[in-house]
């Protein structure tokens, strides 16, 4: 009999475990634990045996049934959960429909290239100036000691409105309102539109940014100015980058240079980037002149500094593959979305 | 300028090749843009050509030998004048300035304009085609040769950079040069054949018949070298740069001469020059120097002296050199220095100055002489510069300055306008950058009445082009053009604002205000996509574009905004609204005006938005103050109003209504639903469902007070508006 009820139980169990549906479940249990289901049978069969066993197996039996109807339980609910599980399978979406989220938009590849820029600057004690677009004569040559009719001229290609008004060709013009106001130590960038007399094209634009910097104060060195721009570099093109300096005038600074850095598409191979030199011209920078140091009032003894700028569109460009400078201000819904 | 580089190691005693000196030219100051592998025309000779960019302070490295000169100070290498004597010389130094000899005759009239006038008569000359060899050279500069006498004088242009001009002395009336201002209205055909009008300001050479050559730029015809020319008056002056610029930008015409000129020719050089082109002749055309040279000038071409500081070119540069270094690198470009020990430092022994490794230098003074080929070095710092160019800019030490000067941060405003920038972008508008140029045209596009600010123009004198003579004083044509670009390429959802500034003019004697504007324009959908949306879902109408808006204004954490119905030029009169931050207008927002529409060709009306941005920004705040979360429940009741369909009853007046009688408790009014119907409603009503938000800060509300301030508001509005109220 305790065989008979061992074999009934891993049968039942077996068959419980493996009810694929309510429908088989219930028939198991009909045939296991109903009323007239296997378990009562041997229920039944307890008369037959010995009194002093009926106890024990009586046990036996409760155990068994108390096992199987958890057993029972557990499995209804999982395949109930099922059940809900596959009539909400058929309430179906497409999921492969497109989203329709309200969309965001980048930053301009141009300003995030301006941004990055002064991240660096403002990690190295520089506040941000701005200056007006417009100048007169004496801000835009003048104070930036440009000798009258001097050939140096010729190179800015000024916009004029009159002979003492002007677009200004390059964002130097605010050094001089900025040291006007502020006594040294000096350290601003200043980024900001240009114009110059050019002709439209790939390459070539009347209205451009710069970024300007300048730096005065007491024992400002040309090796200060290397360590600047270098920092700067790293900041922009990594820790493998390398600036290189070569003489270069400009009125404002003396001794000026043309600082570059290496290519960072091909990282000084020379590449199609680089035009295979190896290095791409980042812009101007120098010792401020003294004369201009002194025509703000500064002691041009005691302070000395440095100043540098450089030309966003062309470096934007470069870093984001974009080949005609036109696009940059085109406001091109397909070229602004990828950014 | 074009530098063969066989014809420059004539000078320079190095056996360095042309591409690697072509780097050490560009690291020490010139530029070689490119090294060109040329052949002549008749295919007889080659050679590498050195394409320089020289800068506007270095007109002694326009020519070969100051090429030479300067790369044998980088290389530190022999370098070798050209082979050359000069002759006797007849009155150098004469106050009067006008020297006869023989059958020639020189005045100088205009001494500022010409302060020196060397010439040369050279006879019987027999004027061919030049040697092969002279041909060649010129043509790997880029010069055409033309005979003999006339390819000599450019050769020595090219050679020692002396601009000289042969006259055939015959044609000289007199043989008599004078150099004068022109009269007003004179006229001279020059050698390309153009009759140039002269005026004051230009510096001529004449004879005394007129004009002949204008000085420092172009010869004359009258007076050029012909083939059967016998005598020639070889010209080798010094003219003032301005002088020959002002002539030479009024005429637009640029030669050679005239180049180089502009950037200042050594004074000194008119003898060498005039010297080695005699040579030149008599060696290729045959003829005698007749006489001793004139040479007329009122002084002496001294060199300039300047006295430096060795420890001022350590102090900025940031470098260690010894005084003994800089002298040799000053010797190195010809400058002749004299060193001297001073007993005490002089103006140096300030706290400030950086120590230098030999305490002694500090009490070291150079005195430098100056050759008179380089105006550009006048002062300490010149000299500083030219000692950091031979030594190296990249041998210069790299550091990072003390920073003295503090953190670095945006300030209030850059910050602000930062963040107007993310809301923007993240309602989904992208961030277009126009030209800051538009013309008269764009102001008819967009409706502007001639009176209005927007006309008051600032108009560039020489603009790049057609319609771009004015500098904006609106934003809005350049998001308008762009979005009619966009539709062109068949881009429907166009959604872009700019942050700019715009020029209004105030007048000739100021500079013109220039103000920032935030404007925007918005078309199609805001979404990734649309499908089964409806239309009020999917379009960026006036009333997406006023959330952003107003999105904008709670991030910069202004509190009190209002939009009132207004009227905008190139907006739609029904569809547009002034925008009030506390009480001050900042700007509009509506619908573009159908004839803007229509002119820029778009398929829909966009919606444009100008606002004053630094206006906005007065009122603007970065921080926001914690307002605690309410610890009462709120009571909420939701009211609709039908009203009648008209300007007087907009949703603002219900709102404001409800406001003011709402008493102490009543926190928010919100219109959530409104509706017309014709049918239910009647005729040019609408209804409008607002819900009533009340709340006490420390107890809970009781239904009688929420009801009563319901009544109050509802009686009201009956009152005030005509409202019929039903409450639910």
């Amino acid at each position: 009999m305790e065989n008979r009820l061992r074999d009934m139980a891993e049968a039942a169990r077996k068959a419980l475990r493996e009810a694929t549906s309510l429908d088989e479940l219930e028939e198991a249990r009909i045939k296991y634990l109903g009323r007239s289901g296997l378990l009562r049978e041997i229920q039944q069969g307890i008369r037959d045996i010995a009194e002093e066993l009926r106890p024990q197996v009586g046990r036996m039996i409760n155990e068994t049934r108390n096992e199987l109807e958890r057993l029972l339980e557990k499995r209804r609910e999982a395949l109930e959960a099922g059940r809900v599980h596959e009539r909400a399978g058929t309430d179906r979406i497409d999921v492969t429909l497109p989203g329709r989220a309200q969309r965001v938009a980048g930053r301009h590849p141009l300003l995030a290239t301006l941004d990055d820029m002064l991240e660096i600057f403002l990690g190295l004690g520089y506040t941000i100036a701005e200056g007006p677009e417009v100048e007169t004569y004496y801000y835009g040559f003048e104070a930036l000691n440009y000798p009258a009719d001097h050939p140096a001229m010729d190179e800015q290609m000024t916009f004029y409105v009159t002979d003492d008004m002007l677009l200004r060709s390059q964002t130097s013009t605010v050094q001089i309102r900025v040291m006007e106001r502020t006594k040294p130590p000096v350290r601003v960038v200043v980024p900001g539109r240009c114009f110059r007399r050019d002709t439209l094209d790939a390459t070539h634009s009347h209205t451009f940014h710069q970024l300007e910097g300048l730096c005065v104060d007491e024992g400002i060195t040309f090796a200060d100015l290397k360590g600047t721009l270098l920092a700067f570099a790293r900041g922009m093109f990594g820790e493998e980058a390398q600036v290189r300096f070569r003489p270069d005038f400009f009125p404002f600074t003396e001794p000026s240079a043309e600082f570059a850095v290496t290519c960072f598409v091909c990282s000084g191979e020379g590449c199609r980037v680089c035009s295979g030199t190896g290095w791409i011209e980042l812009g101007g920078a120098g010792m401020v002149d003294p004369n201009v140091l002194e025509g703000v009032g500064y002691d041009t003894e005691r302070y000395t500094g440095f100043a540098f700028g450089v030309g966003i569109e062309r470096f934007a460009m470069n870093r984001y593959g974009i080949p005609d400078m036109r696009l940059l201000y085109s406001g091109d819904m397909r070229l602004l979305r990828q950014f | 300028m074009r530098v063969p580089y066989t014809w420059l190691l004539e000078y320079l005693k190095t056996e360095i090749p042309a591409e690697e000196l072509a780097e050490v030219l560009t690291m020490g100051g010139l530029e070689v843009e490119e090294v060109e592998e040329w052949t002549s025309a008749d295919g007889e000779a080659t050679d590498q050509v050195l394409l320089t960019s020289v800068t506007s302070n270095r007109g002694d490295l326009l020519s070969m030998v100051g090429v030479a000169r300067h790369a044998a100070a980088l290389l530190d290498c022999e370098f070798e004048m050209p082979d050359y004597h000069i002759p006797a010389i007849e009155n150098p130094n004469r106050a009067d300035a006008d020297l006869t000899q023989g059958d020639s005759r020189i005045t100088i009239e205009d001494h500022e304009g010409c302060p020196r006038y060397s010439a040369l008569r050279l006879v019987g000359v027999e004027v061919r085609e030049s040697p092969q060899w002279m041909r060649h050279r010129l043509e790997a500069a880029g010069v055409r040769p033309i005979n003999n006498v006339v390819d000599a004088t450019n050769y020595v242009l090219w050679e020692l950079g002396q601009p000289l001009h042969a006259f055939d002395h015959k044609l000289l009336v007199d043989g008599h040069i004078i150099v004068r201002r022109a009269e007003p209205g004179e006229k001279l055909v020059t050698i390309d054949g153009v009759t140039r009008e002269l005026t004051r300001d230009d510096l001529v050479i004449a004879d005394p018949k007129g004009p002949v050559a204008l000085a420092g730029v172009m010869g004359g015809t009258d007076t050029e070298m012909r083939d059967r020319t016998k005598n020639v008056l070889l010209e080798s002056a010094h003219f003032n740069p301005t002088m020959i610029r002002r002539t030479a930008q009024r005429l637009g015409l640029s030669t050679e001469a005239s180049y180089r000129f502009e950037r200042h020719v050594d004074p000194n050089l008119t003898l060498p020059g005039m010297a080695r082109a005699a040579k030149l002749i008599e060696q290729m055309a045959g003829g005698d120097v007749a006489g001793p040279a004139m040479d007329v000038r009122r002084e002496e071409f001294a060199p300039r002296s300047i006295e430096m500081r060795p420890a001022r070119t350590n102090y900025v540069l940031g470098t260690e050199l010894p005084t003994d270094e800089q002298v040799e690198l000053l010797e190195r470009i010809e400058f002749e220095v004299k060193r001297e020990k001073l007993e005490q430092p002089e103006g140096l022994e300030q706290a400030w100055l950086r120590p230098v490794p030999e305490s002694a230098q500090a009490a070291e003074r150079l005195t430098v002489r100056v050759p008179t080929s380089r105006p550009d070095i006048e002062r300490e710092i010149d000299l500083i510069e030219e000692i950091a160019i031979i030594h190296g800019y990249n041998n210069i030490p790299t550091t990072l300055p003390v920073n003295t000067s503090g953190a670095g941060t945006r300030t209030r405003l850059q910050k602000l306008e930062q963040r107007a920038s993310e809301v923007m972008r993240a309602a989904g508008l992208c961030e277009n950058i126009s030209y800051s140029m538009m013309g008269s045209r764009d102001l008819d596009f967009l409706c502007i009445p001639e009176d209005a600010r927007e006309r008051e123009t600032l108009c560039l004198r020489d603009p790049a082009a057609e319609n771009q003579e004015l500098m904006r004083t609106t934003l809005l044509p350049g998001l308008l053009s762009a979005a009619q670009r966009n539709v062109h390429q068949r881009v429907e959802d166009v959604a872009l604002f700019e942050i700019g500034r715009v020029f209004i003019d105030r007048g000739e004697l100021q500079l013109p205000a220039e103000e920032k504007r935030l404007s925007a324009i918005t078309l199609g959908s805001a979404r990734t996509s649309t499908w089964n949306l409806p239309d009020q879902y999917e379009k960026m109408d006036f009333f997406w574009l006023k959330g952003v808006i107003e999105q904008l204004l709670e991030r910069l954490h202004i509190k009190d905004a209002s939009f009132e119905r207004a009227e905008h030029p190139s907006m739609h009169p029904g569809r547009t609204a002034r925008i009030i931050v506390d009480g001050e207008a900042v700007g509009y927002i509506g619908e573009a005006a159908p004839d803007v529409q229509k002119t820029y060709d778009l398929p829909e009306p966009a919606v444009l938005v100008e606002i004053d941005f630094d206006t906005l920004l007065d009122h603007a705040h970065l921080l926001a103050q914690y307002e605690p979360q309410p610890r009462m429940p709120a009571a909420i009741r939701d009211v609709a109003l039908v009203v009648n369909d008209d300007e007087k009853h907009t949703a603002a007046r219900l709102v404001n209504v409800a406001e003011q009688h709402g008493g102490e408790f009543l926190q928010e009014v919100r219109v959530f639903d409104v509706y017309t119907d014709a049918e239910r409603l009647g005729e040019n009503r609408k209804s409008v469902a607002m819900r009533l938000t009340f709340r006490h800060p420390e107890r809970t509300l009781r239904d009688e007070e929420v009801d009563e301030a319901v009544n109050r508001i509802t009686n009201q509005l009956r009152r005030k508006l005509g409202a019929e109220v039903r409450t639910w």
